[in-house]
């Protein structure tokens, strides 16, 4: 099981993927959160801290600059360059660097190769991707099974969001949902659905108990899991459950 | 009448941190100081043309303004049809915005991806050969730590690093200055925090990154609201905190004139 997420950039693609992640690791499933971002922020969001998000980043830049060793297996990829996040996540990350060695799995991989070539068990990967369409042009057909569009109500966000709803429907994706992210009023939803008239659509409201969590950089499902935006995100984890066990 | 002295900055930080609202608005701003402004937006993604007012387009620099560059002669692989030089470009590709600023898109991502290779590269000899006596430019790039420093910023003798007050924020404001420095960027970095709304914002990110705060842009509920509605916060709430607050940031790196 394959899930990507996908938006503009401060859409809220981190805030989603890591609560998605850690409801479905609490449902006792395997979860491997991949931060495919070349500016990392999953651990901030899944809780493991900004030193050991920082740890991360560090490690990718060692590999880049020749001064770590390669991982030539998959397992040994989410071993080397992740880190046990709560709920049983594993977060790792696979952030692109300059100088790759060409199909290696832990640094000449795009996270699109990844994401079509890793044998992942029976793992369900939640791929948190970069800002913008790039990835999904280059993915290839039908090797994800979900998709997140994340959304805001405005016309940047969802001039990128439309892209991304027109390629996933052309790569046989299985499921595909649109979170409406920081929605504070009907209006805000209306211009959602009027941009997406066939598609599934969650409403998240606008939070402050996101930006608070995000201030002291800790996951909102930690310091306000009874949070509107974080009920309805774990709302948006539940949905794929019946695609994901 | 003098001409007021020329400006180069470019706008880099998080995903959404605000750097195309800012953008948008500093751009008509100094525009509306005198100066002869180029935007250009240097991310495949749309932001600034919502932001600063002018039709947006996905067309770029068209695939017939660009040639493979002949074997032999240095540089990258494509540049600008020989009898266009970087002022020539400009003259037949921005559009014409509110309040007279030139709008320069470096072409959408649309799937294409080679023709996309082609205007960047176009793009970047325009803002390396824009001659500097007559243009101020105000850059727009894109988001995230992946493509500022690798030639993109080089025209900018101001990079203007947007924070919002959260901890992914002010580490992806770290790392960007981390690259600069790696790359030897001579430009002057600066810190602008932005969605400020406590009284102790500015000094926490100002703190978490090492940088000079050069603006502390409020949060405000008029510039959101205006974004919402797809128009630029300069026509939309040209009394609001933020824009009034990118104002000063105007006067401040234009000598206050
Ligand atoms: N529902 C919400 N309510 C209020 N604020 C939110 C909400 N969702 C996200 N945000 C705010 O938006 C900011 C961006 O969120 P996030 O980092 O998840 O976006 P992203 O799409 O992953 O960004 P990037 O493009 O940098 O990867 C966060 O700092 C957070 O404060
Ligand atoms: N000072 C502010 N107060 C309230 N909202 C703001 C403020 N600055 C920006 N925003 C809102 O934050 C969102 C992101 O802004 P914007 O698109 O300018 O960011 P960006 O950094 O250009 O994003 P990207 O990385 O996708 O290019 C927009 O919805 C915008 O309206
Ligand atoms: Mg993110
Ligand atoms: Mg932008």
């Amino acid at each position: 099981m394959r899930i990507a997420v996908v938006g503009k950039g401060g859409s809220g693609k981190t805030t989603t993927s890591a609560v998605v992640a850690r409801v479905l690791g609490r449902r006792g499933l395997s979860v491997v959160a991949l931060d495919c971002d070349s500016n990392p922020n999953l651990g901030i969001s899944l809780g493991v801290g900004d030193q050991e998000t920082e740890r991360l980043v560090a490690m990718r830049q060692a590999l880049d600059e020749g001064d770590e060793e390669h991982a030539p297996e998959w397992d040994e990829l989410i071993d080397r360059f992740g880190s046990d996040a709560p709920d049983g996540v594993r977060l790792a990350v696979v952030s692109r660097i300059e100088n790759p060695d060409p199909g290696c799995p832990c640094c000449g991989l795009s996270p699109e190769q990844l994401l079509s070539s890793a044998d992942f068990g029976d793992a369900i990967v939640l791929a948190d991707l970069e800002a913008g369409i790039g990835t999904l042009t280059r993915l290839q057909d039908a090797t994800i099974d979900a998709v997140l569009i994340v959304v805001e109500p405005t016309p940047k966000s969802i001039e990128v969001g439309s892209r991304a709803y027109g390629l996933v429907r052309d790569k046989a994706v299985g499921r595909v949902v649109v979170v409406a992210n920081r929605i504070r009023n009907d209006e805000d939803l209306d211009r959602v659905r009027q941009a997406f008239p066939d598609a599934e659509i969650v409403a998240v409201p606008d939070d402050p108990a996101i930006v608070a969590a995000d201030r002291s950089g800790v996951a909102a499902l930690d310091r306000t899991a009874d949070a509107p935006a974080v009920l309805a995100l774990i709302g948006v984890a539940e949905r794929l459950l019946p695609v994901a066990s | 009448m003098g001409r007021p002295g020329r400006l180069r900055v470019a706008f880099v930080g998080k995903g959404g941190a605000g750097k195309s609202a800012i953008a948008g608005t500093f751009a008509r701003l100094l525009a509306r100081e005198g100066h002869e402004v180029l935007a250009i937006d240097s991310d495949p993604m749309p932001g600034l043309a919502f932001s600063l007012g002018v039709a947006q387009s996905d067309a770029g620099i068209p695939d017939d303004a660009v040639v493979e560059r002949v074997e032999g002669e240095e540089g990258p692989r494509f540049r600008l049809r020989p009898d266009l030089d970087a002022s020539a470009a400009v003259e037949a590709y921005a559009n014409v915005g509110p309040d007279g600023v030139r709008f320069l898109q470096f072409g959408k991502l649309t799937g294409h991806v080679a023709q996309l290779m082609r205007s960047q590269h176009a793009f970047r000899q325009i803002v390396e050969e824009l001659p500097d006596d007559r243009w101020s430019v105000v850059g727009d790039l894109p988001g995230g730590t992946r493509q500022p420093f690798f030639g993109w910023a080089d025209f900018a003798e101001v990079v203007l690093v947007v924070a919002e007050p959260t901890a992914k924020s002010w580490l992806s404001a770290k790392r960007l200055t981390r690259l600069a420095r790696e790359d030897g960027t001579a430009a002057n970095l600066l810190l602008v925090v932005n969605k400020a709304r406590e009284a102790g914002d500015a000094r926490l990110v100002a703190e978490m990154t090492g940088l000079t705060v050069a603006a502390v842009v409020p949060w405000d509920e008029d510039l959101a609201e205006a974004e919402r509605r797809g128009r630029p916060p300069i026509d939309d709430a040209p009394n609001s905190g933020a824009v009034r607050a990118v104002a000063s940031l105007v006067a401040d790196l234009t000598g206050g004139t």
